[in-house]
């Protein structure tokens, strides 16, 4: 049965690992023109850090809460920086919730409104702030929808990508008011925000994973 | 491949193709370029027309597939497996010989090749431990010299029994001899009789010496043995049988330097462990390079244990071997194909992408090797916390009672953050990689080396993610019963209106800060006191920053953004992001008067005031244009008859190499104007008492 499992949480982030290796460099230009140009180095080494912690697990199979924890610490002693907490935080509000074990596949708008909590909690920013909660708070609210009309796991999970791609395309006409392109005043719209790019191929890598599973 | 033929066809100069080519260009040139052996340039004069014509047909030719370029299939094959081991099991590199491989031996053309590839693994002055064994032996005898000097060999375990031919010594003289490095023997059995014998060998000052070799060890290449009957384990005296029958080896699957693994890769403990002269495993998880040479289809267990257990970071193995450790691993055969890049969004056009040159190795290395150079240069000033290169304190004696002081935040700020630590300064500084905050962990330990039983006060510029994580490590040391305060430096004026103080970012001011924090502290003020000055002082800082040129990172060697040839950067910050507003290049003195306008406008000194001034250096702008700048500061500080007190110039606060330099005035009274005077002892701000 399609559930958010173990085995669904290592082929997400093995997935989402290899997107953001991919767009490294590309992520790093976004983040150059309007931050300090290290985003995609970020993400890409704390996704890697998270993969490596997980793949040392895998010896014994772990359940999904506890893969969540460990990934919070690995990619926050990893990386540092603005995202280390805001991830590590948004992942551990997500292990609360898998606490008693897996959750259905038609769940995952939960999950990631869980992540968007913790994200907003820890770096206190809304939608239209021109972060990633941009493409997060979308993403969760699609799945949901999709969920309650009776879609398929894919289709939520398609539809929370969607979202997150169309809410990271749409903070290019942001004004920045969170982080240091916060700086760059009126100067930052007209770039996307590289928190919501690098965050909509986080998402995509769940819809993903959800079509190589089933 | 046709033989390259010199000559100038009759038919051609009219840029028409023969006949045959169907008046296809791209089949022509792709014709003459890769069948007939004709370089660009000929091929250019024999069709008229221009060499980067010439090499746009054949690109073209490939890509509608006039021309495709085939690899071997076995060549293909062991390139596909290599590239899927590295992914699977986070290794450096893995190197995959070919399936079809002639007569030779299996050991032979493993030991050929590891000792091909040794060229990219060993530099000038490594540690090279080597183990024993048929393909360490058949590496160790295939090397033909090196081009790294001053290399030491030093055997990995002590000796084994001399009835075969691939003994450590063997193994370990060989390659010393073949790479003309000093060879490091360890003078004792692998095994000894007792764990009582092994403690007084360790008592020998000459096994103990060359068995502290096995702490500088760099890289190590070394071979792993199966547990089947055959194996050589059984035959090197490594092996008690005793042990075996009481069923310590029952999970076994493989050994390396006479230490046994089971199929996770955990160490098997055993009475063993006491008696063996030789590197242990724990100690081999931490060298840098660490080369497994196998093969055959008997070590696919033991290989995948250590690969699991982390005991390699570059294998070296045959299609065979490396296609079953894949299917153990679980992978479907058909499913290892080769991997394809998702196609990449073009890049943002930058007007200028162009590659910057850096002194680095491995970009990702850049940040430690830069700490561990520091360390080097200055060990009476820093040294690390706990074997951290990333937790550094000041080398300087703890008083009880006394507040510490903790800084920090990313690189790229060189001599930032580190520079600033020492007597009178900071206690201990914390460190993220290039332009990112450390995480909290690292942040909590250096709170605990810097507590003395009087509180802590962190001090770091005002930027998102540094108040995250340092504010998760005050929560951590609070639970710890340590009082950690915090400081935001916010001496940069251009990042935010008079109105609204506390949103600006800290910049080169901040190094005021951490001095008067650090003379506060060195006298011994309680944490209240130390706050106070702390934040006064960063009350006093007003700094704005100007940028030429944008910095590039390690990283990516790019500029971080664009910036026209006429146009510079006004109020830039310490992160090479740009600055405030772009404006059209000036001369020194209109920059000058320019900050300076904006700084007397917010901070109004009165005639015959004091201040402090720094003439920063953003990284690649040279002494020279700081002095140009500083003169015309002085004639304009000195137009408004206040007094300078300190002056600091040069390279104290940067943002990796951007072409810029900031501008702090710092207002003086009497009591900050003490502080500043008290002597301090950093490698970047070292003041002898008054």
């Amino acid at each position: 049965m399609s559930e958010i499992d173990s085995t669904y949480l290592m082929a997400f982030f093995r997935l989402a690992g290899e997107r953001l290796e991919e767009q490294r460099q590309t992520l790093c230009s976004l983040d150059g023109e309007i931050g300090d140009g290290d985003h995609g180095t970020s993400m890409a080494n704390g996704f890697a850090a998270i993969n490596a912690r997980l793949r040392d697990l895998s010896a014994e199979p772990a359940p999904p809460a506890r893969l969540l924890r460990e990934a919070a610490s690995a990619f926050i002693g990893e990386v540092g920086a603005t995202v280390g907490p805001l991830y590590a935080t948004g992942l551990l509000q997500g292990a609360a919730m898998l606490e008693e074990g897996p959750l259905d596949a038609r769940q995952l708008g939960d999950l990631l409104a869980a992540f968007a909590r913790g994200i907003a909690m820890r770096g206190k920013a809304g939608i239209g702030d021109k972060t990633m909660l941009d493409a997060w708070l979308p993403a969760s609210h699609a799945a949901q929808r999709v969920a309650a009309e009776g879609g398929s796991p894919a289709e939520i999970a398609r539809a929370a990508a969607e979202a997150a791609e169309a809410g990271a395309a749409a903070t290019t006409s942001l004004i920045a008011s969170r982080g240091r392109a916060a700086r760059l005043k009126e100067r930052s719209i007209g770039h996307p925000d590289p928190g919501a790019v690098s965050a909509s191929l986080i998402i995509g890598a769940f819809a993903e994973s959800r079509e190589e599973l089933d | 491949m046709g033989q390259p033929r010199k000559r100038v066809s009759k038919e051609s100069r009219s840029g028409r193709a023969p006949l045959r080519f169907g008046d296809d260009p791209l089949l022509w040139a792709s014709w003459l370029y890769y069948q007939e052996g004709l370089t660009q340039g000929e091929i250019a004069d024999e069709l008229g027309i221009s060499r980067p014509t010439v090499n746009s047909y054949l690109a073209d030719a490939r890509a509608k597939g006039i021309v495709n370029i085939s690899i071997s299939e076995a060549r293909l094959r062991a390139v596909t497996i290599a590239q899927a081991l590295e992914a699977q099991f986070g290794l450096e590199s893995c190197l995959v010989v070919p399936g079809e491989g002639g007569p030779r031996p299996l050991i032979d053309r493993l030991g050929a090749a590891a000792a091909q590839s040794l060229g990219s693994h060993l530099h000038s002055g490594d540690t090279v431990a080597i183990t024993w064994g048929r393909t360490m032996l058949a590496l160790a005898e295939a090397v033909s010299g090196t081009e790294a000097r001053d290399l030491v060999v030093v055997q990995a375990t002590g000796g084994t029994t001399a009835t075969i031919p691939y003994t450590p010594e063997a193994c370990a003289t060989r390659l010393a001899e073949n790479t003309g490095a000093r060879f490091v023997p360890i003078s004792a059995p692998a095994i000894v009789s007792s764990s009582e014998a092994r403690e007084i060998l360790l008592r020998e000052p000459v096994i103990a010496e060359q068995l502290a070799q096995l702490d500088r060890v760099t890289c190590v290449l070394f071979g792993i043995s199966s547990m089947r009957p055959d194996a050589t384990i059984h035959t090197s005296g490594f092996f008690d049988s005793a042990l075996k029958n009481k069923g310590y080896f029952d999970n076994a699957v493989g050994a390396m330097m006479g230490r046994f693994i089971d199929a996770q890769g955990a160490a098997i403990p055993s009475p063993l462990d006491d008696r063996v002269m030789g590197m242990e495993l724990d100690r081999l998880r931490q060298v840098p390079r660490r080369i497994l040479v196998a093969g055959g289809l008997d070590k696919v267990p033991p290989i995948l244990a250590a690969l699991r257990g982390g005991f390699v970071s570059t294998l070296i193995t045959d299609a065979t071997t490396g296609e079953g450790i894949l299917r153990a691993e679980g992978f479907e055969p058909e499913k290892i194909a080769p991997k394809r890049r998702a196609p990449t969004p073009s890049e943002p056009a930058l007007t200028r992408s162009d590659h910057v040159k850096k002194f680095i190795n491995r970009p990702k290395d850049a940040v430690d090797e830069a700490l561990t150079g520091a360390l080097a240069a200055f060990p009476e000033h820093i040294e690390p916390i706990g074997g951290s290169l990333r937790a550094i304190r000041a080398r300087a004696d703890k008083r009880d009672g006394k507040v510490g002081v903790v800084i920090g935040g990313g690189a790229g700020h060189e001599p930032g953050f580190i520079g600033f630590v020492g007597r009178g300064l900071a206690d201990a500084v914390v460190v993220g990689n290039v332009f990112a905050s450390p995480p909290p962990d690292r942040i909590l330990s250096c709170t605990r080396d810097a507590d003395q039983g009087a509180g802590v006060l962190y001090i770091y510029g005002n930027y998102t993610g540094d108040v995250m994580n340092f504010d998760m490590a005050a929560d951590m040391a609070a639970a710890e019963g340590i009082e950690a305060r915090t400081i935001l430096t916010t001496d940069d004026i251009a990042s935010a209106g008079a109105d609204e103080r506390a949103a600006r970012r800290g910049t080169a001011g901040n190094i005021f800060v951490f001095k008067v924090a650090g003379a506060a502290a060195a006298r011994m003020l309680p944490l209240d006191e130390c706050e106070r000055l702390a934040r006064k002082a960063n009350a006093a800082c007003y700094t704005i920053g100007a940028a030429l040129e944008p910095s590039s990172m390690p990283d990516t060697g790019r500029r971080s953004f664009s910036l026209g040839p006429d146009d510079m950067e006004f109020g830039v910050g310490v992160h090479g992001e740009p600055g405030v507003s772009r404006i059209p290049l000036q001369s020194a003195d209109r920059i000058v008067d320019r900050i300076v306008d904006r700084i007397f406008d917010e901070m109004r000194p009165g005639e015959g005031g004091k201040l402090a001034v720094l003439v920063n250096s953003l990284g690649g702008t040279p002494m020279m244009e700081l002095f140009i700048l500083n003169r015309r500061l002085m004639q304009r500080l000195s137009a408004r008859s206040v007094d300078v007190h300190t002056t600091l110039l040069g390279h104290y606060f940067t943002s990796l190499d951007m072409v810029g330099a900031s501008i702090t005035l710092m207002a003086l009274d009497e009591e900050l104007a003490g502080l500043l005077d008290d002597p301090c002892n950093g490698f970047a701000w070292m003041k002898q008492g008054r």
